[in-house]
């Protein structure tokens, strides 16, 4: 049967509409487009549109191979290798509580080990969209916890791709475990491939797809996606893998931001269409029975979101607002939530997880905008205890240095007015500085001496704070960064 | 000290250049966001949050480059 144009034109016609009033109030799109398909799919009373979702089937996998696909060709991986230990702790911390909660509840539902598995994926990813839109929005880019929350979204980005290639075996129909090892070594010998690809590939397929012309680029991009991501599903590894990677390869070539720009309308139009086609699926009824479940994930979310914001925010050294931002500002979930389903009923897993995921989802997307807007309030309840005790904080301020090593700073205030080497040496300095890692007190870069920078060089030891009578500002050497108050410091020179 | 320009990463949002303009004036966020559109902050005094936030596509971006650079006299 051929797919009836006026009825998909007039479903995404109105979920661009829908979403488009959701701007004023604050609202991502993906909940919009979920819920105008579900008002006007066949599980609900009232206009049906489409009779049977399968129409979209086909525009729709294109919608998630699409996803996966930009994800691929965007994804920083110099920057996920270079963000250090404390990121890599803080994003731990954080997919690992949300993932184990997540698995907690899904064996408490009993649904089955693989619907299990699922949902422990689909609540411990976060929404990168609502989570980037939200930092436009509020007007928070240039806050200091931002590249920190930036940094845990690419990490989560690097989870789900490992995740992916993990739950594939596990949505294959594989029933002797000779099969399903076989299964994974299938998997991740073609992960290993495509990143073989990755690596030392890249200049032949940026020849064969790099066109000149932007129409040739798209085309041959696009065939080329659906190719491998095809090609990935019949080798039994999930087409949402096979994109991914592809678009890492794409990354790797030097058509990659060209094709960054050409495909990303594409995207959007066509995972407008999945979102839509998932609520198309969604039978009104079945949200009733399953919305006990789906409010105990919203909180199970909301409470890993705040513990894992305040661990962040304690190995930034960073105070109370910035740990209510991070909490709230990833707490969004959405596209990876509802690729996983997608993937696992496509699979044949029990179907209860449709409803329960487009739920808990809905109920975040709408929660997320609506409470890291009004991070402040939570803020004022966070103890300084939780954060670092010797730091008395201005809880609600935020703080918006560039500087991402407030973490070593440990020492707020000295009784020392000279620079023993100058002393030593037996001459004078033009003014102060003390080293908020280690106490020690330095001369500036105007003295002969230099004694505070040649005790960064030595040391390592990143900020400054001027000891000039009137002056309280701090200097970090490394990011050449003014580090401008509040940053939880004392008042006072003698530590608590 | 620390009166220059800084650059920080935004990974999958762009870049932050900071521009300092000394103790009391205050200082200038630029957001270069990888779609092109450009994210205006100003802050003055001592607090973190911004005193205006200006969002601007890459055309008014230009306009407004070519006017604080002087170049642009043109009604
Ligand atoms: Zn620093
Ligand atoms: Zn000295
Ligand atoms: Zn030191």
């Amino acid at each position: 049967m051929h797919a009836d144009l006026v009825a998909i034109g007039a479903v995404v016609l109105a979920a661009g509409l829908l979403a488009r009033a959701g701007r004023r109030i604050g609202l991502p799109s993906i909940p919009c487009y979920l819920v105008v398909g579900i008002l006007l799919g066949p599980g609900t009373p009232g206009p049906v549109l489409i009779e049977d979702p399968a129409e979209l089937s086909v525009l729709a996998a294109l919608g998630l191979v699409l996803l996966l696909f930009h994800l691929g060709v965007e994804f920083p991986v110099e920057q996920v290798l270079g963000s250090g230990r404390r990121l890599f702790l803080a994003a731990g911390c954080y997919i690992g509580l949300n993932v184990t909660a997540g698995l907690l509840l899904g064996f408490a539902l009993g649904w089955g080990t693989a619907e299990a598995l699922v949902i422990a994926g689909g609540l411990g990813i976060s929404s990168s969209a609502i989570a980037t839109k939200l930092l436009i929005e509020l007007h928070r880019l240039t806050n200091a916890e931002t590249p920190v929350v930036l940094g845990i979204i690419v990490i989560e980005d690097l989870f789900l791709a490992f995740y992916l290639a993990l739950l594939a075996p596990v949505l294959s129909d594989a029933t002797s475990p000779l099969g399903f090892v076989r299964d994974v070594a299938i998997s991740f010998g073609f992960l290993v491939l495509l990143f073989a690809v990755a690596r030392y590939g890249a200049r032949a397929v940026g020849a064969l797809v790099g066109s000149r012309e932007d129409e040739l680029l798209a085309v041959l991009v696009v065939g080329l996606v659906l190719l491998v991501a095809g090609l990935s599903e019949q080798v039994r590894v999930s087409d949402a893998i096979g994109a991914l990677l592809i678009g890492l390869v794409i990354s790797r070539t030097r058509v990659r931001e060209r094709v960054e720009r050409l495909v990303l309308p594409l995207r959007d139009v066509f995972a407008a269409v999945f979102f839509v086609t998932f609520g198309l699926s969604i039978d009104l009824g079945a949200l009733e029975t399953v919305a006990l479940p789906a409010a105990v994930a919203v909180l199970a979310t909301l409470t890993c979101n705040l513990a894992a914001g305040v661990v962040t925010a304690r190995l930034f050294g960073l105070n109370q607002r910035a740990a209510a931002n991070i909490g709230l500002t990833v707490l969004g979930r959405g596209e990876f939530s509802l690729i996983l389903v997608t993937l696992a009923i496509g699979a044949g897993l029990d179907g209860r997880i449709g409803p329960f995921i487009a739920l808990y989802v809905l109920g975040l997307a709408v929660l997320a905008p609506l409470l890291a807007a009004k991070s402040r309030y939570l803020a004022r309840f966070i103890p300084d205890g939780l954060l670092r005790s010797r730091w008395r904080y201005v809880r609600e301020e935020t703080i918006s240095t560039a500087c991402t090593h407030l973490d070593q700073i440990s020492v707020t205030g000295t009784d020392l007015r000279e620079c023993p080497q100058c002393v030593a040496e037996g001459h004078g300095w033009v003014q102060l500085r003390l080293c908020l890692t280690c106490g020690a007190v330095g001369c500036c870069d105007d003295s002969v001496g230099k004694h505070a920078s040649a005790h960064f060089t030595r040391t390592r030891h990143p900020i400054v704070e001027s000891l000039e009578p009137g002056e309280d500002w701090r200097y970090c050497y490394l990011d050449r960064a003014l580090v401008r108050p509040p940053l939880g410091r004392e008042p006072d020179a003698t530590p608590r | 000290m620390g009166h220059g320009v800084q650059v920080q990463d935004l990974p999958g949002i762009g870049k932050r250049y900071d521009l300092d303009l000394g103790q009391r004036a205050g200082r200038i966020s630029v957001v270069v966001r990888n779609d092109g559109n450009r994210d205006l902050y100003v802050f003055t005094g001592q607090s973190g949050d911004p005193t205006a936030v200006v969002e601007l596509t890459e055309e008014q971006a230009r306009k407004l480059g070519a006017l604080l650079g002087g170049t642009f006299f043109e009604g």
